[in-house]
C-alpha cells in the first residue's frame, strides 16, 4: 500500500485495487467562516475480498471519508476533490446521476443504527426489493425471491414470513442482519459499513462480523468504519487510522496493533480495553480531539502528545514509508521508538 | 384488544360525552339572560307585523316544552327527541323541525369544508415540501413570507377581500347565494387559505425533521431515485403527523364558519347555530351544538382509526390491527 504519485490527472492508479482514494479533500461550508477542512488529504486502496478498517475517534473524520466516496454528503458540503477510483472510473468526476447507478448496485452500505437507518412504516419486502427494482436488476417477483434468500443467508429464521413484518417488529440483532441483508441483496463489489457493530450486544457482534467475513471470503471488498480495535483486528486485513480529518498511521493491522508507530495509535491501543488486556493498565489519551476550526499548528496530535517535546512536532508530517506496507505521519516513527 | 372491542369502547365513550355536552348546554342556555318568547316579542314588536299570528305560532312551539313544565322535563323530552331523530320544531324557524334544519344545512356546511381542506392540502403540501427542499434559501423564505401572511389575514377579511375583488370589480364571480356551482368558488378560496398556511408550515417543518432521519440517507445510499427518495421515504412518514392537524381542521369547518356562511349568504350550520343562540332557540340550539360535538368526536376517532391506518408502529402498540402483523410481533425473537 504505498502511496503512488500520479503522473496524469483522471488515469487511473496502476493498482489492481478495487478502489483506490487519493489525496482526498472534503470541505464544509459556514457561514462568515472559512470551510472546514473535514477530510484533508486521504488516500488508501481496497482490495477485493479483503476488509479494510478506517479507525480513529468520533469526529476524525471516518464517516465523512466514506461519505465522500459515495457522494453521500449534507448539502453544506463542497463537491470533495481527489480522486476514487472504482472499476476505471473516478467516483468524485460523476455526476450525481451516475453515482446513482453506482451506489446501492456496486457498492453497499450498512449503517450503525438499522432502527434509524430503515424506514420504519415500510415492510422488509418493500425495503429489500426496492433497489433491485430501481437498478433494474430483475423485476418484483424474482426481486422478491432474491430478498428472502438474502435473509436467509444472513442467518434470519422463517425468512418468507419475515420479510412481510416492518423493521420495529424484530429484535435488535435480526435488524441489523435485515439491514446488511439489505445492503447485499444487489451483490456489490464493495461494502462500506459504518460501525456496524456498535449499536449491537456483544453476542450479536461476532454473529454480524462473521456473516461479513463470510461476504469477503465470497471476494467482497470491506470498508469498515469502527473505533473497536478488537473487531478490527479480528476482522480488517489492512488498518488505517485517522486523526483531524488526516491519516496518521496505515499498516497490515496485525502489525499496526502489535507494532503501533505513531503516537496517536499508542494512545489508542492503550485505551482500549481489549487489545490492553488485564496486566496491562488503562493509558487513556489526555485531552480530547481538536476543534477542527482551530486545528493545531503543525502535527495536529502534538497537544495531546506524551512524546511531543522537539520543536519538529510543531511542523506538519507528512507520511513516512516504512517498509513496504506502512506509513505513519510522525517524524519519530522511523526510529520505531 | 382488538379492533372492535377497540371501536366500541370509543363509541361507547363518545355517547357518554355526548350526553354530557347536552347536560352541559342546556344549563348554560337556561342560565342565561332572556328567553326565546320575549326576545322575539321585542323584535317583532319594534317592526309592528308581530300580532297575533306570531303570538299563536309561539303558543304552538312552545307548547312541547312549555313555560310551565320545569326545566329538567324539557331536557328529557328533548334527549327522546334526540334519541329517536325527532327534536320537534325549531322556535325561530316555525314549521320546520330541527332535524330537517340540520339535514339540509349540514351537507352545505360539509361540501364546503371537504372542498375547503382539499384545495388547503393541494396548496400546502407542494409548498411546505418545496420549502423543506431548500431550506433556508430564497425560496424558503419567501414560501413561507407568504404562508405567514395568509395565517395572519382571517378568513372573513379574505373573503371580503375576494368579493370586492371577483364580485365588485371585475364582476366574474356572484358574491352570494348557494345554487350553481360557482358560487362555491369565493367561499371555498376564502376557507382554506389560513389553513393551507398553518398546513404548509407543518408540512415544512415536519418534512425538515424527516429529511434528517438517516434512513433517508440510507435510501440514498441505495441508489433511490431522487424523487422517489423525497416521496416514499421522507414525504410519506412526514405526512402522518399531519393527520392529526387535518382532522380537527376538518372538524371545525364542517360545524360551520359563521363569518363566511354569512357573508356569502350561504345557508350552512353555522349560520342557523349563530341565530338559534342569538334568539335563544333552544331546540335548534341543543340539536346543533349536540350535533357539532358529535361530528367532532367522529373525526376524532377517524383520525386515530387513520393514524393506525397509515403508521404499523401505532398499529402494534395499539394492539389492533391486522391478526398477521400481531402475530409476528410477539414472536419470540
Amino acid at each position: 500500500m504505498t502511496l503512488t504519485q500520479r503522473a496524469e490527472p483522471h488515469d487511473p492508479p496502476e493498482s489492481d485495487a478495487l478502489l483506490s482514494v487519493r489525496e482526498l479533500h472534503t470541505e464544509f461550508l459556514r457561514e462568515q467562516a472559512e470551510p472546514l477542512r473535514v477530510v484533508d488529504g486521504v488516500s488508501f486502496d481496497v482490495e477485493r475480498g479483503k476488509a479494510l478498517a478506517i479507525v480513529g475517534e468520533s469526529g476524525s473524520g471516518k464517516s465523512v471519508t466514506v461519505r465522500s466516496v459515495l457522494r453521500l454528503l449534507p448539502r453544506t458540503a463542497r463537491t470533495p476533490s481527489g480522486e476514487a477510483w472504482f472499476h476505471g472510473r473516478d467516483l468524485l468526476s460523476l455526476s450525481q446521476r451516475e453515482m446513482r447507478r453506482i451506489r446501492g448496485r456496486n457498492i453497499g452500505m450498512v449503517f450503525q443504527n438499522a432502527a434509524e437507518a430503515m424506514n420504519p412504516t415500510l415492510t422488509l419486502e418493500r425495503q429489500l426489493t426496492e433497489h433491485l427494482l430501481w437498478h433494474g436488476i430483475c423485476g418484483k417477483s424474482e426481486a422478491r425471491e432474491r430478498a428472502v434468500r438474502a435473509l436467509g443467508d444472513v442467518g434470519i429464521p422463517e425468512p418468507e414470513r419475515r420479510i412481510r413484518v416492518y423493521p420495529f417488529q424484530l429484535s435488535g440483532g435480526m435488524r441489523q442482519r435485515a439491514m446488511i441483508a439489505m445492503a447485499m441483496v444487489t451483490e456489490p463489489a464493495l461494502l462500506i459499513a459504518d460501525e456496524p457493530t456498535t449499536a449491537v450486544d456483544v453476542t450479536v457482534q461476532r454473529q454480524i462480523l462473521d456473516l461479513l467475513v463470510g461476504l469477503k471470503d465470497r471476494g467482497t471488498g470491506v470498508i469498515m468504519i469502527t473505533h473497536d480495535l478488537g473487531v478490527a483486528r479480528y476482522f480488517c486485513d489492512q488498518a488505517v487510522v485517522m486523526y483531524a480529518g488526516r491519516v496518521v498511521e496505515q499498516a497490515p493491522t496485525s502489525e499496526l496493533l502489535d507494532t503501533p508507530r505513531h503516537p496517536y495509535t499508542k494512545g489508542l491501543l492503550g485505551s482500549s480495553v481489549e487489545v490492553g488486556g488485564q496486566e496491562r493498565p488503562l493509558l487513556p489519551i489526555p485531552g480530547s480531539p481538536p476543534d477542527l476550526a482551530h486545528r493545531p499548528a503543525g502535527c495536529a496530535f502534538h497537544p495531546r502528545c506524551a512524546q511531543a517535546e522537539s520543536p519538529r512536532c510543531q511542523e506538519e508530517q507528512e507520511l513516512i514509508s516504512i517498509g513496504d506496507e506502512r506509513a505513519a505521519a510522525c517524524w519519530k516513527a522511523e526510529t520505531g521508538r | 384488544m382488538d379492533f372492535l372491542t377497540f371501536l366500541s369502547r370509543r363509541l361507547v365513550r363518545l355517547a357518554l360525552c355526548l350526553v354530557a355536552v347536552s347536560i352541559i348546554t342546556f344549563t348554560l342556555l337556561q342560565s342565561a339572560p332572556g328567553n326565546f318568547a320575549d326576545i322575539q316579542r321585542v323584535t317583532s314588536g319594534a317592526s309592528s307585523i308581530g300580532g297575533t299570528g306570531t303570538e299563536q305560532m309561539l303558543a304552538e312551539s312552545l307548547s312541547r316544552y312549555g313555560d310551565d313544565v320545569p326545566a329538567w322535563q324539557q331536557y328529557l323530552t328533548f334527549m327522546q327527541g334526540v334519541a329517536t331523530w325527532d327534536m320537534g320544531p325549531s322556535y325561530r324557524y316555525a314549521g320546520r323541525a330541527v332535524e330537517d334544519i340540520i339535514g339540509s344545512a349540514f351537507p352545505i356546511s360539509a361540501t364546503l369544508a371537504l372542498l375547503a381542506v382539499t384545495l388547503a392540502l393541494l396548496i400546502a403540501v407542494p409548498a411546505g415540501v418545496f420549502a423543506a427542499l431548500r431550506q433556508n434559501s430564497k425560496a424558503d423564505h419567501s414560501t413561507m413570507f407568504l404562508v405567514t401572511l395568509g395565517n395572519a389575514l382571517p378568513s372573513y377579511l379574505v373573503a371580503a377581500f375576494l368579493i370586492v375583488i371577483f364580485s365588485a370589480s371585475l364582476g366574474w364571480l356572484p358574491s352570494s347565494g348557494w345554487s350553481r356551482p360557482e358560487h362555491l368558488i369565493l367561499p371555498v378560496l376564502a376557507l382554506s387559505l389560513g389553513p393551507a398556511a398553518v398546513l404548509a408550515r407543518y408540512v415544512r417543518s415536519s418534512m425538515l425533521e424527516t429529511l434528517r432521519e438517516e434512513y433517508v440517507t440510507a435510501a440514498m445510499a441505495k441508489g433511490g431515485p431522487y424523487r422517489t427518495v423525497i416521496v416514499r421515504h421522507a414525504l410519506r412518514n412526514s405526512l402522518i403527523p399531519l393527520v392529526t392537524v387535518v382532522g380537527p381542521l376538518l372538524a371545525a369547518l364542517m360545524t360551520g364558519t359563521v363569518f363566511v356562511e354569512a357573508l356569502f349568504r350561504i345557508p350552512g350550520l353555522g349560520y342557523y347555530a349563530a341565530t338559534a343562540a342569538a334568539s335563544r332557540d333552544m331546540p335548534l340550539l341543543m340539536g346543533t351544538v349536540l350535533f357539532f360535538a358529535l361530528i367532532i368526536m367522529v373525526v376524532n376517532l377517524a383520525v386515530d382509526l387513520t393514524y393506525g391506518f397509515i403508521d404499523p408502529r401505532i398499529r402494534a402498540e395499539g394492539g389492533w390491527g391486522r391478526s398477521q402483523l400481531r402475530k409476528t410481533s410477539t414472536q419470540p425473537a
